[in-house]
């Protein structure tokens, strides 16, 4: 009994040692590939092949808010309950791909989201060109291009927002460890794409004391900054993009 | 079991769902769903389904106020603690759901009976219907289908809707309301915030006693009467609290930020 005791309690003294311990970046897809991903909620039940999305096709055109926000889309990949009756009533997908401001659910278009193929459409990938480039994800550097205006993704759909939120702190949220510099948080460049209630207070709960615990440890684990900076918006390989002051960036 | 080792198991197990956030995305309720409440204090002991109530078809007939003051029901689910004895008497669900009131030219079906023939158990679940196969009299698409679009909860303007007159909720039931001539209310106001650049506020008393009056959210929520007494957060409100009372599960939510926070920084 005494040396179970005595091992649970090594183990639990082990345990956050073992957390930090555990940092690998997780491997990049090619960056047509990133951001892509297959809908496969009744794979295995239905003999319809896997719906194919690629974000970078879609957040050209649409801002995040529009399908995370207005649509209903979750943040994780097949969270949301997407039927073909809905899509058909305007729902989800369908609110766009009705036949009128993309394609709709004719016959004709199945195959284009139903090919279980990841990569489809790839040969589109090289209209970003031209764009803002980075190192990582897509390569481009989506912030900047709107900035600049280069694309001029729309901010809703059918209802607009009141008004844009004027809210623009940019936060300085400390480090876990002494050796690493602080990270940067500007609220501008998030809400030029999302709501507010897309991160608050679900995602960051808003209390000052909370930030302690956007460990890299959980980020990695696709919390936090996680949920959309593992595979969607600039991956966290590019440290110094949130770590500014940081010396050495891979 | 060592009393020691239970408290050294128990102590980082409580810190850590002390701390814990989960940093990740929850599902978002569909808009037929927003503002449901399953109630179940009783039902599964009477061998029932819980009830499944929906805050939208009532909330186009009667207003909030109506339920929540005159009626008496609690604004926690679950907080009410019906029993069908008082629905019969004409409490709760029964002051409407007698079989004999009326709203506009339809007859209100009556809740809960004593004894069961056929028929009654058909009628049992048209609100015990949660996890039965019951078809709802009214459609919520269609339902609200022409009313003016909001951004998020049931995707449906009401205080527009009812501005274009497409509802118009009842406010008062003979017998049970006591009518009384109206108080003046404040102008609209601002409600600072503690985060700078942070916009303000603007609260509008007029917008809120039109459903509520004075009574569903003072001295129980709003404690101070005057201005600045009532000290909350945001925190607080996402739990619950303060407008979250409303704000979280049936009127707008609060992800609508700029509808609340929509003065402009100076």
């Amino acid at each position: 009994m005494r040396r179970i005791a005595g091992a649970a309690v090594t183990l639990l003294l082990l345990c956050p040692a073992g957390a930090w311990g555990n940092f690998s970046l997780p491997p990049e897809p090619p960056p047509e590939l990133y951001g892509n991903l297959l809908i496969r909620r009744t794979w295995g039940t239905s003999r319809v092949r896997p719906a194919t999305f690629s974000h970078w096709s879609h957040r050209r055109k649409y801002t995040c808010r529009v399908c995370h926000s207005e649509l209903g889309f979750a943040f994780r990949t097949n969270a949301t309950e997407i039927t073909e009756a809905e899509n058909r009533e305007g729902k989800y997908c369908g609110a766009c791909h009705n036949g009128r401001t993309a394609f709709g659910h004719e016959e004709a278009h199945c195959a284009k989201c139903h090919n279980g193929n990841l990569g489809y459409g790839k040969e589109k990938f090289s209209e970003l060109k031209g764009l803002p480039a980075t190192k990582s994800g897509n390569r481009v550097d989506w912030g900047k291009a709107l900035e600049e205006k280069r694309i001029t993704p729309a901010a809703s759909l059918s209802v607009e927002p009141p008004s844009d939120i004027a809210y623009d702190k940019t936060l300085t949220l400390k480090a876990e460890w002494a050796f690493v510099p602080p990270a940067i948080f500007p609220h501008k460049k998030h809400t030029d794409w999302l709501e507010c209630g897309n991160c608050h207070p679900e995602i960051f709960n808003i209390r000052k004391k909370g930030t302690k615990q956007f460990e890299m440890a959980r980020i990695l684990k696709g919390e936090f900054c996680g949920v959309c900076h593992l595979t969607v918006a600039f991956p966290i390989s590019e440290c110094k993009r949130c770590h500014p002051t940081m010396k050495r960036s891979q | 079991m060592k009393k020691w080792l239970a408290v050294v198991l128990l102590v980082p197990l409580i810190a850590t769902v002390a701390q814990a956030q989960t940093g990740t995305k929850k599902r978002r309720a569909l808009p037929y769903e927003y503002g449901g409440v399953l109630i179940k204090n009783f039902s599964p002991g009477a061998g029932l389904a819980p009830v499944q109530f929906d805050h939208w078809l009532h909330r186009a007939m009667y207003t909030c106020r109506l339920c929540h003051v005159d009626i008496g029901f609690g604004m926690k689910a679950n907080a009410t603690g019906i029993k069908a004895a008082d629905n019969m008497k004409g409490y709760y669900c029964g002051a409407c759901h007698n079989g004999k009131m009326a709203h506009g030219d339809r007859k209100i079906f009556a809740a809960c009976a004593t004894k069961s023939d056929g028929q009654d158990t058909k009628r049992c679940s048209r609100c015990h219907s949660k996890g039965e196969s019951v078809k709802q009299e009214y459609d919520f698409a269609a339902f609200t289908g022409k009313f003016p679009k909001e951004r998020f909860g049931n995707g449906v303007d009401w205080e527009k809707a009812e501005e274009l007159g497409l509802i118009k909720p009842v406010d008062s039931i003979e017998g049970i309301s006591i009518k009384r001539p109206a108080l003046a209310v404040q102008k609209d106001f601002a409600i600072g915030t503690k985060v700078e650049t942070m916009p303000e506020i603007i609260f509008s008393h007029k917008k809120h006693t039109l459903w509520n009056g004075c009574e569903l959210c003072h001295p129980e929520i709003f404690a101070g009467i005057k201005k600045g007494s009532t000290k909350y957060s945001m925190v607080e409100i996402f739990e619950g609290k303060y407008c979250g009372a409303c704000h979280l599960t049936v009127a707008f939510p609060t992800t609508d930020c700029q509808r609340c926070h929509s003065k402009p920084v100076r």
